[in-house]
């Protein structure tokens, strides 16, 4: 490593540089790099025939119009398609603990989580209850929240995880299947 | 330029810079879901543009500041925008894990603790020190690297380093990683 330009490195700092250096990291899912070429060379053409529709427009449509195909491209855009909804598989009737992990960049004091449930799945403990509330604090950085899940049925379905705290929230989607 | 030749074209330009890249979307993110996203949308907007990137000498640092600033535009906002789940025994911190270590099982749980400890104190440094921190000392990037790809200045970036570099070393001698 060349750090050749960090005169400033202390004696001190020897021990801390050695392990920073091994510091890990995990690699992309195999496949990940031909997913991911396929995938932007896809949706990059999309994106340009959209730019182009846009553009071909031109001026003298009515400011209304415009408005409403810009909806439409947005409403169009797959900002949350169904296949990167990421998703669990769990067994019929027995109890399965999922892991939620909310990065934060700031401290939230008296942040509101809401659970939606789809039917046929519980959060255990909590018996019939489809939306479950509670108030909670996130620190800098990643935050756990562990939910202990059981299905009833084997239908499956999208859990909703909505934070919101003041004017600002987010929603996130889990998508359940059942073997 | 039709698609078939503008894919192959692009694939030829840009494959060489993946481990790289994927590298610093892991560093800038902290996980491989949201290192993922990022570098998708870096290949989306990349082959966007892809008549300009065609004439670029050295397309690595133009990518990576396109990553960056994808980052910082999409990626530091209130709660990311991507949910993790984690299945039960995969929590933050198991990247570690999976980490190649000697057949000294004595030495494996040492190091393997060490590096936990380091990855929970980065947690505690503002994203900023964290990034400066792991690009200079665990990716091996020069301050001038640092400069082109944030646009910080070089003093700067060697202030934010040293503070860095002092916080750590106190949370890890506060915890007995270090004496």
């Amino acid at each position: 490593m060349n750090r050749s330009d960090d005169p400033s490195t202390l004696d001190e700092d020897r021990p801390l540089l050695d392990l920073l250096k091994d510091y890990p990291m995990q690699e992309a899912h195999t496949g990940f790099y031909d997913q991911a070429v396929v995938r932007a060379t896809h949706e990059g053409s999309r994106r340009q025939r959209n730019r182009w529709l846009m553009t071909g427009f031109g001026s003298a449509v009515a400011a209304g119009l415009v408005l409403a195909f810009v909806s439409a491209v947005f409403l169009d855009a797959p900002t949350a398609p169904e296949a990167d909804i990421p998703g669990v598989t769990m067994a019929l009737a027995e109890p399965h603990t999922v892991n939620l992990v909310f990065s934060s960049n700031e401290a939230l004091d008296r942040a509101t989580l809401t659970v939606s449930l789809p039917d046929g799945v519980e959060l255990v403990g909590f018996p019939g209850q489809r939306e479950i509330s509670w108030q909670t604090s996130l620190v800098v950085g990643k935050n756990l929240l562990p939910l202990k899940l059981i299905a009833l049925t084997p239908t499956g379905g999208i859990v909703l995880a909505r934070l919101e705290h003041g004017d600002r929230d987010r929603t996130f989607r889990l998508r359940i299947q059942i073997s | 330029m039709d698609t078939t030749s503008g894919s192959q074209l692009f694939d030829q330009l840009v494959r060489p810079h993946f481990d790289r890249l994927y590298r610093l979307a892991y560093r800038l993110t902290g996980s491989t879901p949201e290192a993922e996203d990022l570098f998708q949308e870096l290949l989306i907007k990349a082959f966007g543009k892809l008549d300009d990137l065609v004439d670029i000498k050295e397309p690595a640092p133009w990518l990576a500041r396109v990553m960056y600033n994808l980052f910082v535009d999409q990626h530091r906002r209130f709660a990311r925008q991507r949910m993790l789940v984690v299945e039960e025994g995969r929590l933050p911190g198991d990247g570690l894990a999976g980490l190649p270590g000697s057949d000294d099982p004595v030495a494996n749980n040492e190091r393997m603790q060490r590096l936990t400890r380091l990855d929970a104190a980065l947690q505690q440094l503002s994203e900023e020190h964290r990034i400066v921190v792991l690009l200079h000392d665990t990716e091996g990037y020069k301050l001038t690297e640092i400069q082109e790809l944030t646009g910080t200045p070089v003093g700067t970036i060697k202030s934010r380093l040293h503070r860095a570099r002092a916080r750590l070393r106190e949370i890890l001698t506060a915890d007995g990683t270090f004496s």
